[in-house]
């Protein structure tokens, strides 16, 4: 309850708190609000926004409601980026807890094999994944935990270095345990909160990223994204502005929405962490 | 109120003039070229291969054509629609076995060799026939080309070919590069691909990879005076958006090939000193089209391609994706034809009731979620134009509930999965109708072509009839007779939709109000630019 009240104490953690409430709101309600197809159309093309209040925000080139795919792009950005980022966090954990338990050869390998993944820009192991593969929506998360696991696999790593010398670890052994069951049951469980505090970095990064994708015509095209929508409003950016600023907004509110949240919950943590 | 009257009256002649004092020097001009100055222009991809010969495309063309000549071009005005360039004059014979064409004489090559007859005959027998992707058709019975002598190339075919396929051929078709270099080596590996060696008003000078392409007034050029301008610079500009602020910001004075987007044309052309040309690109009409894959029980069904040809609202389509620059197709040769079109033919006006009729009486009820059957689609990435139409075919489809899912590909895999792989049941298509339907329009239905040839029927589509109609139409020689088959062609085409024609489009140029004698003909873009210039 205190931790709560903490965290409520920072105005930015709140107005981080609020944007992410918004956005979720904004995801739950859209096939509500907009039920139906939200790319069909439902208008005359290229209307411009608060003209007519049955389509506030305007039509796109093909007369598609601008709100209607504002919405139900907040369900893909939010459904990418949390998926990548519990993607990226899993693998991310076993294999640094893998790496960090066994040590050795396992250590050896499992950490070059990290590395060899870092060295890659993530944007282009993702770029290429999906282009190999062909943009869908699983496909678009699993390019995007591809490349933004290896920051928790590295974190987990250090962790459990640490942990595994502790002398309940030590017990476990002693009292027979399958090393494997030490290693998940006893170990991870005590290295997860500094691999936690990683995830609003990886959500806000899987969310631009996929933005990215879908800007470069390598998201799923059956669905709304914001970052497709900037690509479509792009080529109309003189005449119809709007058509990029909606989308480009809600995507900067976000993001700052997940980072502020992030930072928010990483604070009061700190401050528990440095009173005990 | 008199007194108002008269002012008003008075306000209206003093604008008049003021106006007709502007538009007088763009008269005088008009008449007079002047000659000098670089013209720099918008280019939106970089062919490697520059050579006119072996890949005839639009893309190469619209470089090379200054540089390379052709036998003869497109006209307005002139005869069978064409006006002499390297040939004076071409003659086919009763029997369709020969047609004899009389050169230009005194035409120099851009290394100082004189232009013969051998040249001609070498391009014919050793590059469109064997090696250029539109020749391989159009000269498959080409036997021999006789040279009786410098100034005479006669063409023999094995079997009677229609004058009239040879004519409408030669402005996109019959490109004639130099002997003397490429009779040495292998023609695909020869250097002059890369840097093109011609007969043309502009010689090849540099080309700066991802910068420029330019070109240099050829000062021996056969047409005397011509050409007017002394540089011809491509500015590379992938970006279609850029070409348009490049345009603003005089940086460059033409964008063609529409390189400025169609939603921008609107705001461009209210810019002084910009002006928006519709006309000059009557010869290269894209068709926007729905390729089906036969193969698919259900689109095997014609009252299923019936229904989705009743779904499509061309007017729609013409309207707000090309924003009025296109006009609704209503079968495979397009409107602007002057010699084939015909508009007898059946229509399928947009009607999304008798569709979802059509679907039910075919058996393809819908079930409990209201979908029919799901599909992939495959929009052709190759112009913003078709990848919007597919996002609106998927939502047209949807009203009679077909639900067409989206695959979207790069211009290689693309290729590969419809014309190759058939991995797909939709796809949209933008093949481009070349003067005469025996070019690139009988090969989108016809049956029997090997897998992986682009822009044929890879659908799986075979009808005898209409098989045995461009056989025979193929073997027609005379004109009137020919154009009666084509006509029938057309007929069965919309009758039985092998492919669904939605609309045809063209380009549009913009340019700077300095820029004269643009649009002059139905190919411009793609002719020589000899009497193009600057006025300052």
């Amino acid at each position: 309850m205190s931790r709560l009240r903490r965290f409520l104490s920072t105005p930015e953690a709140v107005a981080g708190a609020l944007i992410l409430a918004l956005l979720a709101v904004m995801a739950l309600v859209a096939p509500l609000l907009f039920s139906g197809d939200p790319q069909a159309i439902a208008g005359p093309a290229l209307q411009p926004p608060f003209q007519d209040w049955s389509l506030p925000l305007g039509t796109d080139r093909l007369g598609r409601d601008v709100l209607a795919e504002l919405f139900h792009g907040a369900r893909t950005s939010l459904a990418v980026g949390l998926a990548a980022a519990a993607a990226a966090l899993l693998i991310g954990a076993v294999v640094g807890t893998l790496a960090g338990f066994a040590g050795g050869l396992v250590d050896e390998v499992l950490m070059r094999v990290t590395d060899a993944f870092q060295t890659v820009p993530s944007f282009l192991l993702a770029l290429a994944f999906v282009s190999i593969v062909g943009p869908s929506l699983g496909v678009v998360v699993a390019a995007i935990a591809l490349s933004a696991w290896t920051g928790p696999a590295r974190v987990a790593r250090a962790e459990v270095l640490s942990i595994r010398e502790r002398d309940y670890v030590a017990g476990a052994r002693v009292i027979g345990m399958h090393p494997l069951e030490i290693a998940f049951r006893e170990v991870l469980p005590n290295a997860l909160p500094p691999v936690l505090a990683l995830s609003s970095v990886i959500v806000a990064a899987a969310i631009l990223t996929e933005a990215a994708l879908s800007f470069l015509g390598l998201g799923d095209p059956n669905r709304v994204t914001w970052g497709g929508m900037i690509a479509e409003g792009r080529t109309v950016l003189r005449t119809a502005p709007f058509l990029s600023i909606v989308p480009g907004v809600a995507l900067v509110l976000t993001v700052l929405g997940v980072y502020l949240a992030g930072e928010g919950v990483v604070e009061s943590t700190a401050v528990r962490r440095s009173l005990s | 109120m008199s007194e108002l009257t008269i002012s008003r009256r008075g306000l209206l002649a003093g604008s008049a003039l003021l106006w007709a004092s502007t538009a007088l020097p763009a008269i005088a001009f008009a008449q007079t070229p002047k000659k000098g100055g670089r013209l720099v222009l918008a280019a939106d991809s970089e062919p490697r291969n520059l050579n006119p010969a072996i890949v005839a495309s639009n893309g190469v063309f619209f470089i090379s054509s200054k540089i390379v000549e052709t036998l003869a071009e497109a006209s307005f005005d002139g005869k069978d629609g064409l006006e002499p360039r390297l040939a004076l004059s071409w003659e086919g014979a009763a029997d369709g076995l020969s047609v004899t064409f009389k050169l230009r004489d005194g035409v120099k090559w851009h290394d100082g060799k004189p232009f013969t007859s051998a040249d001609v005959a070498f391009s014919a027998l050793q590059i469109w026939k064997p090696l250029q992707n539109l020749g391989r058709t159009v000269f498959k019975d080409l036997e021999a080309v006789d040279t009786p002598d410098e100034l005479t190339a006669v063409f023999k075919f094995a079997k009677p070919t229609p004058f009239q396929l040879i004519r409408n051929a030669l402005p996109a078709l019959s490109s004639v590069v130099p002997k003397h270099l490429y009779e040495v080596g292998k023609i695909e590996d020869n250097p002059a691909n890369n840097a093109p060696v011609g007969t043309g008003p502009f010689k090849f000078a540099e080309y700066k990879a991802g910068q420029y392409y330019r070109l240099t007034r050829n000062d021996a050029y056969w047409s005397k005076d011509e050409p007017y301008l002394d540089e011809i610079v491509y500015q590379v500009l992938p970006d279609r958006t850029s070409a348009a602020a490049a345009l603003e910001a005089e940086e460059i004075q033409l964008a063609a090939f529409s390189a400025v987007p169609l939603a921008d044309l609107d705001r461009i052309s209210k810019v002084p000193g910009l002006k928006v040309i519709t006309k000059g690109y009557e010869g290269l009409t894209y068709q926007l089209v729905v390729e089906i894959n036969h193969r698919r029980k259900e689109l095997a069904d014609l009252k299923v391609r019936q229904a989705i040809a009743h779904a499509i609202d061309k007017d729609f389509v013409v309207r707000t994706i090309f924003l009025g620059y296109a006009a609704t197709a209503t079968g495979p040769v397009p409107k602007n034809d002057p010699q084939f079109y015909t508009a007898d033919v059946p229509t399928y006006p947009f009607d999304v009731a008798k569709a979802n009729a059509l679907l039910d009486e075919a058996g393809y009820k819908r079930a409990d979620d209201g979908k029919r059957f799901a599909l992939k689609l495959l929009p052709a990435p190759y112009f913003n134009e078709t990848k919007q139409f597919g996002d609106y075919l998927r939502q047209a489809l949807a009203a009679i509930g077909i639900d067409a899912q989206i695959v979207n590909n790069d211009s290689a895999a693309h290729i590969k999965a419809v014309y190759t792989d058939h991995a797909f049941d939709l796809a949209v298509g933008p093949p481009v109708f070349r003067g005469d339907p025996a070019i690139s329009t009988t090969i989108l239905v016809q049956s029997g072509i090997p897998d992986g040839v682009p822009f044929s029927n890879q659908g799986g589509y075979k009808n005898a009839d209409l098989d045995a109609l461009i056989v025979k139409a193929s073997e027609t020689l005379d004109a009137a007779a020919r154009t009666e088959l084509y006509k029938e062609f057309q007929k069965k085409v919309a009758a039985d939709l092998p492919l669904i024609n939605v609309a045809e489009w063209s380009f549009i140029s913009v340019a700077r109000d300095t820029v004269g004698n643009i649009a002059n003909n139905p190919r411009w873009a793609v002719s020589n630019w000899a009497d193009t210039y600057l006025e300052s």
